[in-house]
């Protein structure tokens, strides 16, 4: 294990399985459904930190990647620069962007929620000015043509227009975020990381966290995927009408 | 922009004139103008049409009037007011706008995008509200369709909720950039009618272009007709467009069968019919053949005793002492007064006779109209003369 991963796990706090080879965790040959059973209370703080760190990071992700698109709508020479370097950012693996903000940011949360919100900048970015791009040129025409000002178009119709594809990308980073999130632990901000690579990276991988932990983190994606859904339905009515 | 602004009703007389004075527009990089020293005047309530081929200007020289397109060099007004003394967003507000491709708000109901402006312009809810009733029985629609979107509609609706859109504020100026272009021909023909008839109730000023110029001599009080480069050709009503067009290239551009065009903006009733040999049952053969002699039309009318044609008398019904109550040859076509004139004459080249009896509202025979007559109007004096008479628009 390299010298500063270990540095960040030193003070993560162990949560020992039973011990001894009478015990199917103490086996450890595969999921232990009453360990999870008798420990759920454990796993509890893990999930809510969890929810907490993507919530945090794709709204900060989103909020910024807006913002970014805003600024580059009316002024296309902005596009590739921020492409540019939103891709860039999306490149750096994850625990090497964490040590990167250890200096500036220190251990904890802070420093995840900036990493994952940094991340999701490509996606958001990148979606929100495709949604920006295809807004029908007929509507903008129409829009500038009776009397609405720039930002009026941008607000009540290129922004309304491109919803569904902005919440399109919102769907991607959520659920990129919520498997990434599981890394915050090497930044020391807990997390569903805490169940799953506790005991993994030591030498003996305890496969009922393992196991139990993936599940966890995979109907979280699920269940903020469907949040997503239902926003989308609800913010683009118009899509519906059209089925009809 | 000196009429009343928050004037809503659909009544005559909000209607401003729009003058363009030496307009020229060069584009930034462009080595010709795409309109050049473009001077016209459209007087109030008058539909002007821009028309010309591809790449005459004829769009830009409409989008300077709400500064959708910048003016490089002259000037245009609107009632009197240079379009450069307002913001272009206040400006457009007062302006009603339709594109090609109609352009209503996908995301926005059919009273959303109809009540566009008056939210611009901070209407109070109630008069948007009613406005749009009123605008959406205007355009024939059922109020039912206000809560829809426009994916909801078909494509001719969508294009009557855009003129809906364009009107709610009551402009005074009407900008229509091949507002039927996106239409199928059919459609296209009943939209026509139907905003001609609108037109005749609201009496806007109306901007109109196409390329189209059997649109442009259809909906046009005035055509301009504009060549490559943005020069003005030729700005007449349609009959005088025409009957003299004022060089090669309008000839052209006005097309081969500018005497047909010319006979699709009368009725029947411009022309100076021919008087035909009346003839009643039972009445003396020798009478009838008295009046034959001499007579315009060489053949005999029957009519019933309210004048109403029955046919036209044979030689073979000429020789019986007396007129038989049935003739051997039919008077179909019968015209009507009101028949667009090119119709007529298509009716009257497919007839047996080459003429044809001419009623008028109550069915009594006023006339008879032949070849020739329509011949002789083509050539007199009177139908160079003769204003836009919009055979197809609706009468009174």
């Amino acid at each position: 294990m390299p010298a500063a991963v270990a540095t960040l796990l030193a003070d993560v706090e162990i949560r020992a399985p039973g011990t001894g080879p009478t015990t199917c965790e103490g086996r450890n040959e595969g999921v232990c459904p009453g360990f999870i059973i008798e420990n759920i209370d454990d796993y509890v703080s893990p999930l809510v930190e969890h929810v907490a760190l993507v919530f945090g990071s794709v709204l900060a992700g989103f909020a910024v990647a807006m913002l970014l698109a805003i600024l580059s709508h009316g002024r296309r020479w902005l596009i590739p620069p921020f492409i540019g370097a939103t891709g860039v950012i999306y490149t750096i693996p994850s625990i090497a962007l964490f040590l990167l903000l250890l200096p500036i940011t220190g251990r904890g949360t802070l420093t995840a929620l900036i990493a994952l919100a940094l991340y999701n900048l490509q996606i958001v970015y990148r979606n929100a000015n495709a949604g920006l791009a295809n807004v029908p040129a007929a509507a903008r025409d129409a829009g500038a043509g009776v009397g609405m000002t720039l930002r009026q178009l941008l607000w009540r119709v290129e922004l309304p227009l491109a919803l569904p594809e902005i919440i399109a990308g919102l769907r991607i980073a959520t659920v990129s975020t919520v498997a990434i999130a599981t890394l915050a632990i090497f930044a020391g901000a807990g997390g569903l990381g805490e169940v799953l690579y506790n005991e993994g990276i030591q030498r003996d991988v305890f496969k009922t966290n393992i196991v139990f932990g993936s599940v966890l983190a995979v109907a979280l994606a699920i269940a903020f995927d469907g949040l997503l859904v239902v926003v989308q339905r609800f913010a683009a009515p118009w899509q519906r009408a059209r089925a009809l | 922009m000196t009429g009343p602004q928050d004037a809503e009703t659909g009544a005559p007389g909000t209607a401003a004139s729009v003058v363009f004075r030496n307009v020229t527009k060069r584009y930034a990089g462009a080595d010709v103008d795409a309109v050049s020293d473009l001077s016209l005047e459209v007087p109030s309530g008058e539909i002007c049409v821009l028309v010309g081929p591809s790449g005459c200007g004829k769009t830009t020289a409409m989008r300077m009037v709400n500064r959708t397109v910048e003016i490089t060099a002259g000037e245009i007004e609107v009632g009197g007011t240079p379009v450069t003394a307002h913001p272009p967003a206040q400006l457009r507000r007062e302006i009603g706008y339709v594109i090609q491709q109609i352009g209503l708000f996908p995301h926005r109901t059919i009273a959303e995008n109809i009540g566009t402006v008056p939210a611009l312009l901070g209407w109070e809810r109630e008069r948007t509200r009613a406005r749009i009733a009123e605008l959406l029985e205007l355009i024939s629609l059922p109020p039912e369709v206000a809560d829809r979107y426009p994916a909801q509609l078909s494509g001719g609706q969508q294009q009557r909720v855009g003129v809906a859109r364009a009107l709610a504020a009551d402009p005074q100026v009407m900008l229509m950039d091949e507002p039927f272009g996106a239409i199928d021909p059919i459609n296209r023909e009943r939209l026509q009618n139907e905003f001609l008839r609108l037109q005749a109730e609201i009496q806007k000023t109306i901007l109109f272009v196409t390329h189209d110029i059997d649109e442009a001599i259809k909906m046009g009080d005035r055509i301009a007709v504009l060549r490559e480069g943005g020069r003005l050709a030729q700005f007449a009503t349609p009959a005088e467009l025409l009957m003299a067009p004022a060089d090669g290239f309008v000839e052209d551009f006005v097309g081969a069968d500018r005497a047909l065009k010319r006979l699709a903006l009368m009725r029947v009733a411009d022309v100076d019919l021919w008087a035909a040999p009346l003839a009643f049952v039972g009445q003396d053969t020798a009478e009838v053949r008295a009046k034959l002699d001499g007579a315009e039309v060489p053949w005999a009318l029957l009519v019933d005793s309210e004048r109403k044609p029955l046919g036209w008398l044979s030689e073979r019904d000429l020789a019986a002492a007396t007129v038989p109550a049935r003739p051997d040859i039919s008077p179909d076509p019968v015209l009507d007064r009101d028949d667009v004139l090119r119709d007529a004459l298509s009716d009257v080249l497919q007839s047996q006779a080459h003429y044809a009896p001419v009623v008028d509202a109550r069915g009594v025979t006023a006339g008879v109209l032949s070849l020739e007559v329509i011949a002789d109007f083509l050539s007199s004096d009177e139908a160079r003369v003769e204003e836009h008479a919009a055979a197809e628009r609706p009468l009174g």
